[in-house]
C-alpha cells in the first residue's frame, strides 16, 4: 500500500509541472545562496582565528604572571627552551615556540609611532603557523639589521623595504636603548594587533637588547592537536604552576564574539530562508490540495483512509521539499566551492576590512553540517505547511464532494 | 445480507429540520441478489445508496450490513468495510486521474495488501471481461465516458467485494453503452455472486433487474 501512495504522492507533487518547478527553483536557490552565506561568514571568522592563532597566540599561550597586566619585561619566562622542549614532548602539542616583546617608540626621520617590537625565530614561526604565507613584500631573512615591519604600521610610518626605522626602548636595567634597524619585508597577518604595531627581529638580537639571558621568553606559543584544549591547558598548568596558562577565547575574546556575532547571522538567514521555504511548501501544496478536493473526496468514499491521505500528502510535500533540497545542495556546492577556491574578490573595500583586520578576499568553508541542519528543517518546514491543508481535509465530507461533482 | 429498519433520514438547514430523504424504510436484501432502486429524480434513491454503503449516517433507525449494526462503528470501521466490503460505481465515474487504467483497477486490491501478481493477474481477468485490457497503461482523461465507467466497474470489482453499489451509473453513457454496462453487471453478478445494488431511472437497467425496489419522495412504494 506504502508503494501506491508513494506513487500517487510523487504524480500528484509533479502534477503541474510549472508550479513544482517553481517551487523546487525557489528551494533550490534560497538554499543555494543561504548555505553560500552561511560558508562566508564562518569562512570569515574561520579564516581571522586562524590568522590570529599562526601569527600569535596558537591554541594555548604561556606568559609570566603579571606579564599580560603589567606589559612589563621584568616578568619573564626564563628557560624558555627547556620549558618550549617539555611542552613539545606532549601527544597534544603540534608544536610550540617561544618569543620575546617588548613595548617601545618606531620612529623614522618624519614619523614616530608607539610600537612593539617582538623577537622571534624564523625556522620556528614557519612550523608553527606558515609565517612566510604573511609575507606581503620582502623576505623572510632577517640578514644584518633586519627587521620585519607590520603593513599598517608600514603604511603608517610610510616604511618600504630598505627604509630605516629606529626602534627606542626600555631595557630590563631601565636603561633606555636604541637600535637602528632596515626594513627586510612587511607582513600582513590580518591580526590588526600585529599589523598596526608589530617589529619583528631575531629573538636572540632583541634578548641582547633588553639585557636579558638568551633564552628569555615574554611568551610561549602552544599549537595542538586535540580539539580538548581546556584539558591541555590543565595539563600545561600543572607542568608550569607558575605560568599563565591561557586559551585563545581567553586571550581574543572580541574574536569568539566576532565568530558567536557571525552565528547569529546565519540562524537569522537560515530562519528567514526557512520561513520562505515554509510558505512556499505551503502555499504550493494549499492549491494543489484545493484543486483535488474531488479527488481526495472520491478516495475516502472508496475506503482510502485519512491517514493514507495524511501520509499521501506529507510524502507530496517531502518530494517537492526534498527536491528542492537537493538542487540547493548542488547550488550550495558549487558556490561555496567556488568561494572556497577564489574566495569573494572585496578589494575596492580593502581600506576598510583592514581596519577590522580582514582580507580583502574572502574565502568561504564548507561544514557538513550546513547541508545536515537544512536537511532536516526542510522536512519540519514540510510537515508544518501541510498541517492547514491537512485540517482542510479533515473537514472533507465524501459524500457532499461526490454530490458536488455530480 | 442488508437489512434496514424504520430507517429515516432528514437534512439539516441549521437548527430546522429541511428535507426528509427516507421515511420509515425496511428493507432487506440477499447475498448474490441484483436489485435496482428506482424512482423519479429526488426520490431519495443517492440518499439510500449512501446510507447502505456506510458514505453517510441515517438519522434514525437501524442498518444491519453483515451482522453488524452500522451505527454502533467507528468512522475507521466504517472505512474499512468500504474497502474491504463494497465497491462503488459512481454516475461521474470518479477515477483517480494520476493513475492509469491498470492502477485505477488494482488500487483497491492494493491498499487492501493483495500481492502485486495477483493484483496483475485479477486486473488483466477484469479488464477482459469489461474489454478495456487495450487500455491499461492509458490514463483516465484519455478515455471515453464508457470506457471510464468500465475502468470504474472494473475498479468496484476487482477485489470481489461483497457488494456492489451503483449510482446511476448508466446516467451520462449512450443506450449501446448502457446495455453493454448492464449485460457486464449481469455477468458479474452470475460469476462473482457479488450483491449489486443500481439506483437508476433507466428503463433498460429496470428492465434488466431481478428485483425493482420503487421510490417516491423517500418511501418504497414497492420492493
Amino acid at each position: 500500500m506504502f508503494r501506491t501512495i508513494l506513487h500517487m504522492a510523487y504524480r500528484n507533487a509533479f502534477l503541474r509541472k510549472s508550479r513544482a518547478i517553481l517551487l523546487v527553483l525557489m528551494i533550490g536557490l534560497s538554499m543555494g545562496v543561504m548555505v553560500g552565506l552561511e560558508g562566508l561568514y564562518d569562512g570569515m571568522s574561520i579564516h581571522m582565528i586562524d590568522k590570529t592563532m599562526r601569527s600569535d597566540s596558537g591554541n594555548l599561550s604561556l606568559f609570566a604572571k603579571k606579564y599580560r597586566l603589567e606589559n612589563d619585561i621584568k616578568y619573564h619566562i626564563d628557560n624558555a627552551n627547556e620549558k618550549v622542549d617539555t611542552i613539545r614532548k606532549l601527544r597534544e602539542v603540534r608544536y610550540a615556540l617561544w618569543r620575546i616583546e617588548t613595548s617601545g617608540l618606531a620612529q623614522t626621520a618624519r614619523k614616530s609611532k608607539p610600537a612593539k617590537l617582538i623577537g622571534i625565530d624564523i625556522e620556528d614561526e614557519k612550523r608553527f603557523g606558515k609565517f612566510d604565507e604573511f609575507f606581503k613584500e620582502g623576505k623572510p631573512d632577517f640578514g644584518r639589521n633586519g627587521v620585519f615591519v607590520g603593513n599598517e604600521l608600514a603604511k603608517k610610518l610610510k616604511l618600504h623595504i630598505g627604509s630605516k626605522v629606529i626602534f627606542t626602548t626600555q631595557d630590563s636595567r631601565l636603561e633606555i636603548q636604541s637600535v637602528a634597524l632596515k626594513v627586510k619585508a612587511i607582513l600582513h597577518t590580518t591580526n590588526i594587533n600585529l599589523d598596526e604595531r608589530a617589529l619583528f627581529l631575531p629573538r636572540e638580537r632583541l634578548n641582547t637588547l633588553l639585557a636579558l639571558p638568551k633564552n628569555t621568553a615574554t611568551q610561549i606559543a602552544v599549537m595542538s592537536t586535540t580539539n580538548d584544549v581546556p584539558l591541555l591547558q590543565k595539563q600545561i598548568q600543572t607542568l608550569f604552576p607558575k605560568l599563565d596558562v591561557k586559551r585563545f577565547v581567553e586571550l581574543y575574546p572580541q574574536l569568539k564574539q566576532m565568530q558567536d556575532l557571525m552565528s547569529i547571522f546565519n540562524q537569522i538567514t537560515f530562519f528567514i530562508v526557512m520561513v520562505v521555504v515554509f510558505i512556499g511548501i505551503l502555499g504550493v501544496m494549499y492549491v494543489s490540495i484545493l484543486d483535488r478536493i474531488r479527488e481526495f473526496g472520491i478516495l475516502l468514499s472508496i475506503g482510502y483512509a485519512y491517514r493514507n491521505i495524511r501520509l499521501q500528502v506529507l510524502t507530496e510535500a517531502l518530494f517537492l521539499g526534498l527536491t528542492g533540497y537537493l538542487l540547493g545542495v548542488l547550488l550550495g556546492l558549487a558556490f561555496l566551492g567556488y568561494l572556497t577556491y577564489y574566495g569573494l574578490d572585496l578589494s575596492i573595500f580593502a581600506e576598510g576590512m583592514s581596519t577590522f583586520g580582514l582580507d580583502s578576499t574572502i574565502y568561504a568553508t564548507i561544514k557538513t553540517g550546513y547541508f545536515v541542519s537544512t536537511f532536516f528543517a526542510i522536512i519540519i518546514a514540510s510537515l508544518l505547511s501541510i498541517i492547514l491543508p491537512l485540517r482542510k481535509l479533515k473537514k472533507l465530507n465524501p459524500i457532499e464532494v461526490i454530490r458536488n461533482s455530480q | 445480507m442488508i437489512k434496514l429498519i424504520d430507517v429515516n433520514k432528514y437534512f439539516y438547514r441549521g437548527e430546522a429540520r429541511e428535507v426528509h430523504a427516507l421515511h420509515n424504510i425496511n428493507l432487506t436484501i440477499e447475498e448474490g441478489e441484483f436489485t435496482v432502486v428506482s424512482g423519479p429524480s429526488g426520490c431519495g434513491k443517492t440518499t439510500l445508496l449512501n446510507a447502505i454503503g456506510v458514505l453517510d449516517s441515517i438519522s434514525e433507525g437501524e442498518l444491519w450490513l453483515e451482522g453488524r449494526e452500522i451505527a454502533q462503528l467507528s468512522a475507521e470501521e466504517k472505512t474499512e468495510i468500504r474497502l474491504k466490503e463494497m465497491g462503488f460505481v459512481f454516475q461521474a465515474y470518479n477515477l483517480v486521474p494520476v493513475l492509469n487504467v491498470e492502477e485505477n483497477i488494482g488500487f483497491i486490491m492494493r491498499l487492501q495488501g493483495y500481492e502485486e501478481e495477483k493484483i496483475k493477474e485479477r486486473v488483466l481477468e477484469v479488464a477482459k471481461i469489461l474489454k478495456i485490457d487495450d487500455k491499461l497503461d492509458a490514463l483516465p482523461n484519455l478515455l471515453s465516458g464508457g470506457q471510464q465507467q468500465r475502468v470504474a466497474v472494473a475498479r468496484a470489482v476487482a477485489s470481489k467485494p461483497k457488494i456492489i453499489l451503483a449510482d446511476e451509473p448508466t446516467a451520462n453513457l449512450d443506450s449501446r453503452n448502457s446495455m453493454t454496462l448492464m449485460e457486464m453487471m449481469r455477468e458479474l453478478n452470475s460469476r462473482e455472486k457479488i450483491t449489486i445494488l443500481f439506483s437508476s431511472h433507466d428503463d433498460y437497467v429496470i428492465q434488466n433487474a431481478r428485483r425493482i425496489i420503487l421510490l417516491e419522495d423517500g418511501e418504497i412504494i414497492s420492493s
